[in-house]
């Protein structure tokens, strides 16, 4: 039971520095001369991935499960 | 069959036609998670009228915005949404002390934002700071032209959603001081984790298209 609990918090850990990461990285791009659009929308993209997969849990709409 | 007797064997029949349209608890659940996001799925059209009124409107340009500030609120939501993560994993491994720490930190960490966003970035005070290079009051009026206006538009529907967030984790988090949640049972819990992040979610998309794309 802990040991799942603490692979879970992992993966929200790793999860959360990504999102810091790509935070960064679309800033810096943000304050480029002429801030390339098309890789930012790609970072948005996904950032929202990762939080709709990770801290939404979208699967668990498919599967049969209780908590 | 006397009168009495006919009118119980009529509430038999109704009880047996009521239960045969109960639903499980993994049932229920399953529905309740499908409502959640249908609900989350009619608010993205709102949010994207937003933003193609800011494509539309402000094209290849944006206002000249504080980058600090837009960076360390948007920092800031994103550290909420994690410690919302880690108050939804204790609550289901049963660890309530946790949890209840967590959305405390959840609440101030979206607290923060919200007056990153009104107080500072729409500086209703009419201040001015400038420290470790970072401008911490902005500029833009609701009244200057399609810049103010649509940042306004946005920024405010997003807050709102914030304020009603944290409403809702006030309200969970009470709840679980009282134990009414458990590992088994926790939708209280999952649902506002879900409606928190997805306000997330939503910011991902507007930091960018207020801040980053476009030219001064």
């Amino acid at each position: 039971m802990s040991e799942l609990k603490a692979s879970a918090q992992r993966t929200g850990v790793y999860v959360f520095l990504a999102l810091l990461a790509l935070t960064v990285v679309e800033s810096i791009i943000g304050a480029l001369e002429s801030p390339v659009t098309v890789l930012l929308i790609i970072i948005a993209l996904v950032k929202a991935a990762l939080i709709i997969y990770f801290f939404m849990h979208v699967y668990r709409l498919w599967r049969e499960e209780s908590h | 069959m006397s009168s009495v007797a006919a009118e119980a064997h009529h509430d038999d029949h109704l009880d047996d036609h009521a239960h045969s349209h109960e639903l499980s608890w993994p049932q229920q659940l399953r529905a309740n998670r499908l409502g959640l996001w249908l609900f989350c799925i009619s608010e993205v059209f709102l949010f994207l009228a937003l933003l193609a009124a800011r494509f539309y409107l402000w094209g290849g340009e944006r206002p000249e915005l504080s980058q600090g500030l837009g960076f360390i609120t948007t920092t800031v939501l994103l550290v909420s949404s994690f410690f919302v993560f880690r108050g939804e994993t204790a609550m289901e491994h049963g660890d309530r002390k946790k949890f209840l720490n967590s959305f405390v930190l959840a609440a101030i960490m979206g607290f923060i934002f919200f007056v990153g966003v009104v107080v500072l970035e729409w500086n209703i005070f009419g201040l001015e700071l400038n420290l470790f290079g970072i401008e911490w009051f902005g500029h833009l009026k609701p009244s200057d032209g399609v810049f103010g206006g649509v940042f306004f538009a946005m920024t405010g529907m997003h807050a709102l959603h914030v304020l009603s967030g944290l409403f809702l984790i006030y309200v969970v988090w009470n709840k679980g001081r009282r134990g009414e949640f458990s590992p088994e049972k926790h939708w209280g819990v999952e649902a506002c984790a879900i409606y928190w992040h997805y306000v997330d979610v939503v910011w991902v998309f507007f930091y960018p298209a207020l801040y980053l794309i476009g030219r001064t």
